[in-house]
Parts: structure tokens; sequence; C-alpha cells
């Protein structure tokens, strides 16, 4: 129970010591154009404020403590505490990325098990299928859909979570819906490859073992067979995957919203970058550290549980 | 039924004196719309009005002030506000509020300067007076651009703002859109539109929405300006968004007035516009091209011939490479440019290529800020200005601001320009100034040192629906977007 918090501890660390060497000044990228007129006095004004002129380790101790307190600190891209930024745009967020997540999950085991289980040209197929998706970068794909079913179709909506000058209190369910479909879909085609293919490599290697062997041998069906052993054994391997693919799935999230222009966290985590803004980008950090490292830590929980041979 | 059919006339009618419209014009602040954190810079604050405003050719024009006095010793500015100005919460907007508003600027850690502004304070509920340190007439520019808030400023106020502007926020929906309705308060003329959206979706969604119907204006890089969607127009709007090529006087090479001089006689420019802008551009020579402080005559022919012979007559001579030397210094130099514009780098490599046959060797050299802000004393980088205020010329040539952040990053120095600098700081109005910093350009600009090598200013395009009328759009500063709304009284819908 030690490690997550010094995982965390690790985490800060590393991310408030990148933000330090990188070139970014804070001060010149909150200024912007305004540059050409802020004098010197102005600029270390701004410093002091934000708390920029003490020593970097003085600056990490002091965040550290007001985290510690409950504290996030004050975003300084947004200027505002950085627990209402994560907090406007973290639901927007948890419905995609969560649905994507439980969907590329639901889907990524179908396709495996279909494939281990009907072999041939549909596990061929299915393997290719997820080769391509597996390679291919999300916003790319993003991208083309957006091309496709909303520029040249005409399908989809081309962007937001609600129509175009409808205030958002005011967009109903089906709206709300009709606009997460192409982001969903993108990202769920994105998680599908890595547990469709693992899923698919647990089921073989299931249905070459001894027992299935025997299973045959008392006559038992290949469709009994991928039902009764392989779902089950290979459950294992795709919960792990599915549970560790958060991560991945979080860092897809943010280049898709850039694509859809999805109010979510993702363009948060750019501006943050971008900005140099220290608060945000790690407390964004920790949140993806603490998920991840909670899916990952459930998915060891989850194992004994799951395997039939304990 | 009789009144059901009256409710949908009344309703179709109003619909057509105010129709909805969806902008992507992109300029939304990440620190939401608060003047005192520098919303309001370029184009129209939108929820705030200014004491003062720009007409279309930068005629100054009253707002919330109908009358304002400099004193003889011009350090006291005493402004008269207008008679039954509300905010948009319907309480009215006095001169304490305007007071309240630039002391608590010259306080906040925002991105206004009011270095030079010693105190505001409210005489009585219509007058308010402001201190300077020293003559500072550019300080006018905090009347153009300062909103006024309410003594009720506080922090969140970015997110929820009030204001006298012409328009109220309806809703904000961050890196998506914004919606805006007009301000029932508002002291001007009411505004033409039921509803404004701004989209902040980037370019290409912008582009997108505007082929689908859904956006009546869209803001597009030079590259995309030729694909124009059915129903819509291109407007090209002539800027100060200049690009220029600052010469280190303390560069071996480029502190030399003949190279100097030869560079910007010999610097083909509609040609550099054409092939780096694909013609989306002018020719620049100063930083303040057609402005009333720019310089006279502040512009030359291109003329290889003569830039030869200035070359040739100051001893630099070619070598076998084609390449010019004097005493053992090649005429070379980087020229460097931030590597992520890619407008900047066109026009770095473009100019390059165009030097070459004078027998000066530029080489294009991409960096960060960070590297670019460690070599720009010594060598010359593409940089791109343009405002609404003559401070910009004061920023780029005053000697005391020589290598100060990212002003006058050649470390210009010529007393005769820093005594008219004085002389027009010292003048009796914004207007009165004017004079004193157009002579400066006799000896910074193209007729004098030469000091820097002008290159082009940017045509901003927009992709304009037909229906829409936006009147006849002023010079725009530097940055593409938003500064379109500074004339959005104006704007019609002129389809049934």
């Amino acid at each position: 129970m030690i490690r997550l918090p010094v995982l965390l501890l690790l985490v800060s660390v590393a991310v408030f010591t990148l933000m330090k060497l990188s070139p970014v000044d804070p001060v010149d990228a909150y200024l912007g154009p305004a540059i050409a007129h802020a004098g010197p006095e102005q600029k270390a004004r701004i410093a002091a404020a934000w708390g920029l002129d003490r020593p970097a380790p003085e600056q990490f101790l002091r965040w550290a403590g007001h985290v510690l307190r409950g504290d996030l600190g004050h975003s300084t891209a947004y200027d505002a505490p950085v627990a209402d930024v994560l907090r406007d745009r973290i639901g927007a967020s948890l419905a995609l990325t969560g649905l994507a997540w439980l969907l590329s999950g639901a889907l990524g085991f179908a396709l495996g098990a279909v494939a281990a289980g009907c072999g041939g040209w549909v596990d061929r197929g299915v393997r290719v299928y997820c080769y391509i998706l597996a390679s291919a970068p999300t916003f790319w794909l993003a991208m083309l859909m957006l091309a496709l079913f909303s520029v040249t179709l005409g399908w989809a909506p081309i962007c937001c979570a609600g129509p175009i000058g409808m205030p958002p209190d005011q967009v109903g369910w089906a709206d709300r819906l009709r606009h997460l479909t192409l982001p969903l879909a993108a990202l769920t085609l994105f998680g599908v490859a890595q547990i469709a293919l693992h899923t698919r490599a647990r089921m073989v290697e299931v249905l070459q073992s001894d027992f299935v062997l025997f299973a045959r041998a008392q006559g038992a069906t290949r469709r009994q067979i991928v039902l009764r052993h392989g779902l089950r054994n290979a459950a294992i391997p795709a919960l792990t995957v599915m549970l560790a693919s958060v991560g991945e799935i979080f860092g897809g999230s943010i280049l898709a919203e850039q694509v859809f222009a999805w109010p979510g966290l993702g363009r948060a985590t750019v501006e943050a970058g971008l900005k140099g803004d220290v608060p945000l980008l790690l407390a964004i950090a920790l949140l993806t550290t603490l998920v991840v490292a909670l899916g990952n830590m459930a998915a060891g929980r989850l194992h004994p549980v799951l395997n039939p041979r304990l | 039924m009789r009144i059901t059919l009256a409710a949908i006339l009344l309703s179709a009618h109003a619909a057509l004196a105010a129709p909805d419209i969806v902008l992507a014009i992109g300029g939304e602040p990440e620190t939401g719309f608060d003047p005192i954190l520098g919303w309001g810079g370029y184009g129209n604050p939108l929820f705030q009005s200014t004491l003062l405003k720009r007409g279309p050719d930068l005629e100054t024009q009253a707002d919330l002030a109908t009358d304002w006095v400099l004193s003889d010793d011009r350090l006291v500015w005493t402004l008269t506000l207008r008679e039954g100005v509300k905010f948009s919460d319907g309480t009215a907007l006095t001169a304490q509020d305007v007071a309240f508003t630039f002391n608590t600027a010259k306080a906040a850690a925002g991105t206004v300067d009011l270095d030079v502004m010693r105190s505001a304070e409210a005489l009585d509920p219509r007058t308010v007076r402001i201190v300077l340190d020293r003559p500072w007439i550019t300080f006018t520019e905090a009347f153009f651009t300062l909103g006024i808030v309410p003594r009720t400023y506080g922090p969140g106020y970015g997110r929820n703002p009030i204001g006298s502007g012409p328009y109220r926020l309806v809703s904000w929906r961050e890196g998506e859109q914004l919606i805006v309705a007009p301000n029932p308060h508002y002291h001007g003329p009411r505004a033409p539109f039921g509803q404004i959206t701004f989209l902040f979706t980037g370019e290409d969604t912008g582009l997108a929405a505007a082929r689908a119907g859904q956006v009546q204006m869209v803001a597009v890089p030079a590259q995309l300006a030729d694909a124009v969607p059915p129903g819509f127009r291109a407007v090209p709007v002539r800027t100060v968004d200049s690009r220029g090529l600052s010469l280190p006087m303390q560069g071996p090479v480029t502190g030399d007035p003949a190279i100097r001089r030869a560079m910007n006689l010999g610097l083909d420019r509609d040609l550099l516009v054409d092939v780096a802008l694909m013609g989306h551009g002018t020719p620049a020579f100063g930083p303040a091209d057609g402005l009333p402080w720019a310089g006279k005559d502040d512009r030359v022919d291109f003329d290889t011939e003569a830039a030869m012979d200035v070359l040739d007559a100051a001893g630099w001579t070619p070598g076998t490479d084609g390449i010019r030397a004097r005493d053992g210094v090649r005429a070379s130099f980087a020229v460097n440019y931030p590597a992520g514009d890619s407008t900047r780098q066109a026009l770095a490599e473009t100019a390059a290529e165009l030097l070459r046959p004078l027998g000066i060797e530029a080489t294009p050299k991409g960096g960060s800020w960070d590297a670019i802000g460690r070599v720009m004393g010594a060598e010359p980088v593409v940089f791109g200005f343009g405002s609404h205020s003559p401070y910009q010329i004061y920023s780029l040539f005053a000697e005391r601001l020589g290598g100060v952040e990212y002003m006058n990053p050649s470390h210009y120095a010529n007393p005769a320009v820093d005594a008219l600098f004085e002389q027009a700081q010292g003048a009796e109005s914004l207007d009165a100034s004017y004079a004193a910093w157009s002579q400066a350009a006799d000896h910074y600009g193209v007729r004098g040192d030469n000091s820097w090598l002008w290159l082009a200013n940017l045509d901003h395009v927009y992709l304009v629906d037909d229906c829409l009328d936006i009147g006849r759009p002023g010079i725009e500063p530097h940055g593409h977007g938003w500064p379109i709304t500074a004339g959005i009284a104006d704007w019609r819908w002129t389809c049934e």
C-alpha cells in the first residue's frame, strides 16, 4: 500500500523537473502578443504573484504542501483554481474515455474470441484489422473519420458536445448521444486492437492445451470448449490488458478530443504543456497515474478470483 | 387562433430582424473575459466598453468618456463620463468604477502594463482624474483597450463578465463555443443580431462547418484562402501585421550601414510576397506601414544595380563562390525563425534566396524562442509586430529598451530618434504626437539607418457568408481572427 504514494511522489517530481527544464517560460506564454509592450517590472510582478521567483525546490515543496492539504493550486494558463479547471472538464472526459474503455474491452474480447474460435480466414481478417489499428495513430484515425462521416457524408456532427449555438444546459440527450458517437467510435476502434490480440493469443494457447485435448477426447464440440474453457481462461489476460490500457485510452482521448473539439481534459492538458502551467499539468499527471495504478492494482486483485486454477 | 397566428408572425419577424450568426475566428482567451488580465487588447471587448474607441481609420471616438483633457504639464488626465451608462446587470457605471478598474489593473499581475500611472481617482460620479509619473502620450492606449469593470469585480470575473459592452455572455464552453446575446442596457445602437456564437474549434473544424453551412465567417490562413465554399466570399483585410528581419547593430555584417542599405534596396519584396505568402500580403518597409505615425516616404524602390553599387563602394568584393567579403569578413549571417511558424519559415527561406544574387549569404535557421532569445542580440531574427499604438515604434527603436525582453532586439540607438520620441511622448494629444513619431522614421527607416529589413505585411483573410455585410474593416494589428470584431457594431445581415 506504500507503493502508491511513492509512485505519485516520483511522478510529480519527474513531471515538475521536466517542466522546469523545458524551454517554455510560463510568463512569456501567458503574456502572448502582449509581450511586445510588457516591461521587465511587469514580468517580475507576474512571476512573483505565481511564486516563480522562488528556487525550484521550494516551489515544489510549497506545491506538495498545498496538495496534501487538498488544494491543487492555481492554474496559470486558465487563471482559475486547478480544481475548477478539472471539474469543468472531467465529466465530458469520463463519459468519452469510460465508455470507450468499456466498449473496446467488450468488443476486443469478443473479436479475439471469435478469431481464435473460428480460425481460418476469420482469424486472419481479424488479425490484419488489429495490426492496422494498433499501428495507426488515434488522431489520424479520428481525422479520417471526421473527414468521411462529418464533412463528406454529413452523417455526424462536425464538432463539439452539442449543437453549435446551443447553450450546454439546453442540449438534450439525443443531441448529446449524436455528438458522442463519432469520438466514441474513434476511441473504441483504437482500444479494440490490443485486447483482441491478447485474447486471441491466450485463446489459441488454451485450445492447444492438454485439458482441451482431454475435453475433446470426451466428445466436447469446439463451440463447447470455447465457451466453457476458452472464455474463462482468456478473460484473465484480457482483463489485465484492459485495466492496464486505461492509460493508453486516456492518452488517445487527449488527441481525439483535440480533433473533435470535445470539451474534456485533452485540450487542458495540451494548453498546460504549451503554457508551462505546472500546477495544472501536475494535477492531470497525478490523476492519470492514479487511474492507471488503480487499474493495475485491480487487475492484480481480480486475477486470483478469475483464475480457474486457483 | 388569431393570437397563435400573431405570435407566429411576430416570432418570424423577430427572426428576420435579428438573425443568429456563428463565427469561427478563434481568439478564445484562456484566462477568461477579464480586461484586468488583458482581455480586449485587440478587437472588440464585447462584454465591456472602453473610455475611447477607434474608428476604421484609427480616428479617436468617444465611448464611455465624452470629454478628455490632458493638463499643460502632460501629467494629469481629466475625463468626463457619458451620462446614464449601465452595466449589463442594470447597475450604474460611475467614475468610481473607472478609477477602480485602472487602479486594479495597475496592481494586478495581468498583461496590462500601467507602470507610468501614479493613481486614478473619481472626483465626482462622472469625472475621473488620472495622474502620470511623466509625460507619456502612449498611456492613452489604455483608454482604448482597458474595458471598464464594476467594483464588484473579483475572482471568477473572467468567466462571468459584467460590463457595459454591446453583448452579454449567455454561455461559454471552454475550447468549444461562446454564446453571446445583445446587452439590453447597452448605451450604443442596438445590436442587429439575436445571438452570436463564437466557435473556438480551430481552422479545420471551422472551415468544415462553413462548408456545411453552419458558420457565417471563418478566419483562414493564406494557404486555405483560395478554397472558398459556395455562398461565401473571401475578404482579405489589410494589416500592419508585419514581419521583419532585425539587423543587430553589434553584428560584424549586419552592423555595417552599407550591408543594411544594400539589403533594403536589393530585396524584391513583391516577389517575396508572391512566393512566400502566395500573394496574400503587401511589401513592408516599416513596422507601421499605412498608419498615421509611420514615416512619410519610408519606402524604397527595388533596385539591384543600386544595391550592388552600395556594396562595391563600401569595399565588399565578391569571392569565388559569389559571396562578398571585406577584410576577411564574409557577408554571411544566420536568419533565425521560430521553428513552429511556417509563415516565418517561408519568409526566411525566400528572403535568403533573394539576397544571394547580391552576394549576401543568409542561412535560415529554425529554433525555439528560448534558443532565439540567446542569439537575438547578435543574429537577425524574423520578428512579427503590428499594433494600433505608436508605442510599437517606441519599443522597437528607443535606446533605453535595447535588449529588454523582446523590445528593440537589434539594440538600435540614435540620439536624434530618442529626442523625437521624447517630443512625441510629451505631445498635447495622441493626434498631435503623430508628427514626431513619423519624423523618427527619417532616422530609423530606409532613408536613414536602415535599422531593420522589413519584409511583408500579412493579409488576414476571412471567408464570409454572402449575406453578412461586415462594412469596411479597418487596418488590422498583429493577430488574425478576433481583431475583425472591432467593427462588429456595423455588421448587418442583408438576406431575407
